[in-house]
């Protein structure tokens, strides 16, 4: 019983990393600006002013809107496994695993890991200032949660009802 | 009660005619340098079409403060700008008839970024405003927010659904082809065993105490 409410803690804490990698404007900083996947906070004068990413080959258009698919996707796997979890375990027959929970979980994985990667390769490539922010450190803790995560769902065992 | 009725339906009626004429152009429109483009105009009256009906369209380049006209039709003439800007490269494509005002601007170079308006006229309903379309010029056509986002994620959530919908369906088709076979295979037994009924009387039985 407490095995199984400390795995569904863990797959929550993968889902909210995930919402916060999404969410929160810190994939790369500096100290007068903000930016993430989305757009951008500059601070002009003491106050941040929300603007938009700037286009060119600093920051590909193409490449930056599959970052968004790609963490978005992670967001919704990763919910739909929870959901996924809670069903089979009233479901789920004696002895089987939780595989489909366990796959949703793994694709989550796999979608957050493509869009980590495809940020560390594509973009702030030849930037003098500035370092990765929170989110970003997030984005890879979360793909490294779901990892673990579904590889629990995938060898444990359902006991009893 | 009859009369209140007949003066509000005709109060309508007049309003209605009151109402002004309304004219249609896009809002903007993106083009790539060296293409062509049609700038549709078209408009709503409550008049029939008239013979007299008039389409023009003026042409303001970004930044500047002065309209220039480009186009004039009238009286079943089309009049294209010959000493301007778009002199040669203007074409009338639209149908008076049809309340279609639209042209056609053929090859298109970066000085062409502006605000074309097109104001049309239908006898005796010419209270109207013009609408204007914005012209934007690119080298290459930028792609637009979001729409890779929006494809790759419903890509895959559509995928996602097929694959259930797929697994349950067949699910549900295996399950028919058994129950199927199961009822044909019960109703022939049964057959058979009705005709052998028939063929074969069974002997009379006798019973002898049990040991």
């Amino acid at each position: 019983m407490l095995f199984l409410i400390g795995i569904f803690i863990l797959h929550i804490s993968a889902i909210v990393l995930l919402l916060v990698a999404t969410i929160d404007n810190a994939w790369w900083v500096t100290d007068t600006m903000r930016t993430d996947i989305w757009a951008r906070w500059d601070q002009i004068n003491g106050v941040w002013n929300y603007t938009d990413l700037p286009t060119g080959s600093d920051y590909p258009q193409d490449y930056l809107q599959a970052v968004q698919a790609t963490s978005v996707l992670a967001c919704i796997f990763s919910i739909i496994a929870a959901l996924v979890f809670l069903a089979q375990l009233f479901t789920l027959p004696k002895g089987h695993r939780f595989t489909i929970a366990g796959a949703f979980q793994l694709l989550a994985c796999l979608f957050i890991m493509i869009a980590a990667s495809i940020y560390t390769n594509r973009f702030h490539v030849n930037e003098k200032q500035g370092n990765y922010g929170h989110s970003y450190i997030l984005a890879w803790i979360a793909f490294g949660l779901t990892f673990f995560s579904s590889i629990t769902y995938f060898v444990l065992r359902k006991k009893s009802a | 009660m009859l009369a209140v009725l007949v003066s509000l339906v005709s109060l309508g009626i007049v309003a209605q005619q009151c109402q002004a004429i309304v004219i249609y152009t896009g809002w903007e429109r993106h083009a790539l340098v060296g293409s062509d483009i049609r700038l549709s105009c078209s408009f709503f009256s409550w008049r029939w079409t008239s013979e007299d009906v008039t389409f023009s369209w003026t042409y303001r380049p970004d930044g500047s403060r002065d309209s220039i006209s480009i186009f004039h039709y009238t009286g079943g003439e089309a009049y294209l700008d010959n000493k301007g800007p778009f002199k040669d490269r203007l074409e009338f494509v639209g149908n008076p008839g049809r309340r279609d005002g639209s042209i056609l601007i053929k090859n298109l170079e970066f000085t062409d970024n502006g605000t074309f308006t097109c104001d049309a006229k239908n006898p005796p309903d010419i209270v109207g405003r013009p609408s204007s379309v914005r012209l934007l010029v690119f080298e290459k056509v930028p792609i637009q927010a979001g729409v890779i986002t929006g494809a790759i994620i419903g890509v895959v959530l559509g995928l996602l659904v097929l694959i259930v919908v797929i697994y349950y369906l067949m699910r549900f088709l295996v399950a028919r082809r058994v129950f199927s076979l199961n009822v044909s295979k019960h109703g022939k037994k049964k057959k058979e065993g009705s005709q052998q009924r028939q063929l074969w009387t069974p002997p009379p039985l006798t019973c002898y105490p049990l040991p």
